[in-house]
């Protein structure tokens, strides 16, 4: 019985099966579309025309034309998009909220149109608006509209640069963050080492330390306006933190001996580090509300460069306990580590992306030093650049891009370069600049 | 003891009869060089019967002799000779039958009754002249058989057009090649939106994203109405990705390379874009220093 059931079934099935092939098979309605696959691409910069944005005032006029300047610098820089020389728009934009003449638009090949505004209000804020439009379809892809007051002018242009990235690439932007970085001068013997930080774009650099004391390897609070770095002062070098806001300054727990390579985990609340005992150094993890610190590794290598996934649930680390120095990932509670760096030479200054997709780090290898990715699970290592001397690779919030800094010999400065390892750019800083840290979006 | 033996050698030649087995089958490793895709439309037979049997209505295709459907089959040489000399024989009996009765022609008596019968002779004649006629005409002189009565070969070479397939346009031959879009139009038409298609790079890490768009298009190549988005989705790079793909048709208008006379078989396409192979191999750069 139970097996003609199951013959029966399995007839059914195989009947079943059968009509899905003919199903399958069977021939289109008649006049259904011819079916054509395109995968194959080619990816270029888009063509954008960012003609200036109008004023609503004539004392408006220079805002809106730098408001433009910033944005389209932006894109320029991310690689993918090629503003176009406006000299060749035939249309001149007299109003910002009507459709522009598309065909103007489509014989110089802008694929995207952006037009805008800035008018002051009555409070003396800024109004900041802007449409996005796609010349091809000929609609409107995007419009929005922001207050600010008139001295954050750059920041609205940030924003609708991410704004106008995000619609047209899919992707959150990442031109509304910062970069803290060091800033060098003086001679190479006497180098004045500051903190400084400025918008990505490298433009509105602020100092935050004196100089006074040596300062090294800053990194973002993911969460807010706070950042921590390893600092000699008077006795050992320790970790601080410190608040941008406030300048608010203070020393990160209270261990017996030198503490470096200090970052934050995602929640922002917990600082992982690396303590020096003896020539070994292991990791701890403090949380900076209880001050309880958590030992993480014991072993007599170096373990340092922590640095916590997106979801906080793994660190990566470099350590030469296997004999060289490379890249291992545990578990955030501590436990057995995984060696994931096997391509050639050493791997240090592990740095995982925000994306969550890939690890960067330094390369060095056959005399050079190169930046590199590779997945979490150690597959895909590819080298993005390599020289004379690069280090130090810190994600952009978006993941698509990486910052590191470069010393071809004459001191260093910093670079950009895309996770594909194309559009590699340097980033304008007032003087030497190394060891960049890139902010979360702020907003 | 001899047991023991028997199975050793047993093993023995099992062993090797399995290792050979192993060497020999495994041979080389099956190395394949991935062939470019071609598109393949699946073809019912309903599709296919109604691709070859033609149209009712169209004009019947008188199909011309040199040209053959198969190859002829080889016929025992009928040697030209024998057949030369048959005709000869028979050529002179039809006018030579009649020559004979004209040869007591010294007899004027003889001549004048012979005129007065004549019509009657030739009313007579009438019957065995039909078959004289072909008769005649086969032995005489015809240039196109000299090379056939010197040709002492095979006939078949004689059909010369017996390997040539008729290629004639017909419609309701089972060879008839119905007028279709030809492969290159294909090709050209996707190296056109393969060089457009720039989709965004975020687009690599979303596994699965495809757009499909129909187009309707005009018979110049370009598009009769707007391209229509068949597949859905919210997510931005979603968004981001259709608009790359839908801007891509609209450049890429108008499509020449797509022939008015086909019209029927493009007027309407899916398009389906899809960057499942396209990142796979993104360069590594090595700058050199």
């Amino acid at each position: 019985m139970t097996d003609n059931n199951f013959m029966f079934n399995r007839r059914r099935l195989l009947v079943g099966a059968g009509a899905g092939a003919v199903a399958a098979l069977a021939p289109h309605p008649a006049g259904a579309a011819l079916r054509v696959e395109i995968n194959q691409g080619n990816v270029q910069p888009m063509p954008i025309a960012l003609p200036d944005f109008l004023a609503g005032a004539p004392s408006e006029t220079d805002i809106a034309r730098n408001v433009t300047g910033v944005i389209s610098n932006n894109l320029q820089r991310s690689g993918l998009f090629a503003p176009i020389n406006p000299q060749a728009f035939t249309e001149k934009i007299t109003n910002s909220d009507a459709v522009p003449r598309f065909p103007d638009w489509q014989v110089i090949n802008a694929q995207a149109l952006v037009t805008g505004r800035i008018t002051r209000q009555g409070d003396g804020r800024l109004k900041a608006e802007f449409r996005l439009w796609d010349v091809f379809a000929g609609e409107q892809r995007d419009g929005k509209q922001y207050f600010t007051s008139p001295d954050n002018w750059r920041r609205i242009a940030h924003i609708i640069s991410d704004q106008i990235y995000q619609v047209l690439t899919g992707e959150k932007g990442y031109f509304d963050s910062r970069v803290v970085f060091i800033d060098e001068s003086g001679p190479k013997d006497r180098r004045v080492k500051r903190l400084a930080i400025m918008d990505q774009d490298g433009a509105g650099v602020r100092y935050l330390t004196r100089g006074d004391d040596l300062v090294l390897t800053p990194r973002f609070n993911p969460s807010t306006q706070e950042i921590t770095y390893m600092s000699y002062g008077q006795g050992d070098p320790r970790v601080y933190l410190l608040n941008i806001e406030t300048g608010q300054r203070e020393i990160v727990g209270n261990f017996p001996g030198m503490t470096f390579a200090p970052r934050f985990s995602p929640d922002g609340q917990r600082v992982i580090l690396s303590l020096q005992q003896g020539s070994n150094a292991n990791l701890f993890v403090m949380d900076l509300r209880s001050k309880a610190t958590t030992r993480l590794t014991d072993t007599p290598a170096i373990d340092t460069g922590p640095c916590y996934s997106p979801d906080g649930k793994s660190i990566c680390f470099e350590s030469d306990r296997g004999g060289t120095q490379q890249i291992y990932v545990m578990s955030a509670t501590g436990g057995p580590a995984q060696r994931i760096s096997f391509g050639e030479g050493h791997h240090s200054t592990p740095v995982w992306s925000p994306r969550g997709d890939y690890i960067a780090f330094t390369g060095q290898a056959r005399g050079g030093f190169s930046i590199g990715i590779l997945k979490p699970d150690g597959s895909g290592e590819r080298v993005l650049t390599e020289g004379f001397h690069n280090e130090g690779p810190t994600f952009a919030p978006n993941g698509r891009v990486l910052m590191f800094f470069r010393d071809p010999g004459q001191g260093p400065s910093l670079f950009t370069i895309d996770i594909t390892g194309r559009n590699e750019l340097k980033v304008p800083t007032p003087s030497l600049a190394s060891d960049p840290a890139w902010s979360p979006l702020l907003s | 003891m001899e047991m023991r033996t028997a199975s050793v050698i047993s093993v023995g030649l099992h062993a090797a009869v399995l290792l050979w087995a192993v060497v020999s089958f495994t041979g080389k490793t099956f190395e394949t060089t991935p062939p470019e895709s071609l598109p393949v439309d699946l073809v019912s037979d309903k599709d296919f019967s109604e691709l070859t049997k033609g149209v009712k209505e169209a004009p019947k295709l008188e199909v011309p002799k040199p040209l053959v459907e198969k190859i002829a089959e080889p016929k025992p040489a009928d040697t030209p000779a024998p057949k030369v000399v048959e005709k000869a024989e028979v050529k002179p009996t039809a006018p030579k039958t009649a020559d004979p009765t004209p040869a007591p022609k010294p007899d004027p008596i003889a001549d004048k009754i012979k005129k007065a019968d004549e019509p009657k002779q030739e009313a007579k004649n009438d019957q065995p002249l039909p078959p004289k006629k072909p008769e005649k005409k086969q032995p005489k002189f015809d240039a196109d058989k000299i090379a056939a009565l010197l040709d002492k070969r095979d006939p078949t070479r004689n059909a010369a057009t017996g390997d040539t397939l008729s290629n004639a346009p017909s419609m309701g031959l089972s060879t008839g090649n119905a007028s279709k879009l030809t492969q290159s139009e294909i090709d050209a038409l996707r190296a056109r939106l393969y060089a457009l298609w720039s989709p965004p790079v975020g687009a690599q890490d979303a596994d699965g994203i495809q757009i499909a768009i129909r187009i309707r298009f005009r018979r110049d190549g370009t598009l009769e109405i707007g391209p229509q988005v068949l597949t859905s989705g919210s997510s931005p790079l979603f968004i981001a990705m259709r608009d790359t793909a839908v801007r891509a048709v609209l450049i890429g208008q108008p499509y020449t390379m797509l022939r008015p006379d086909h019209y029927d078989d493009w007027k309407e396409i899916d398009f389906v874009f899809d960057t499942k192979q396209m990142f796979q191999d993104i360069p590594v750069r090595i700058p050199t220093r």
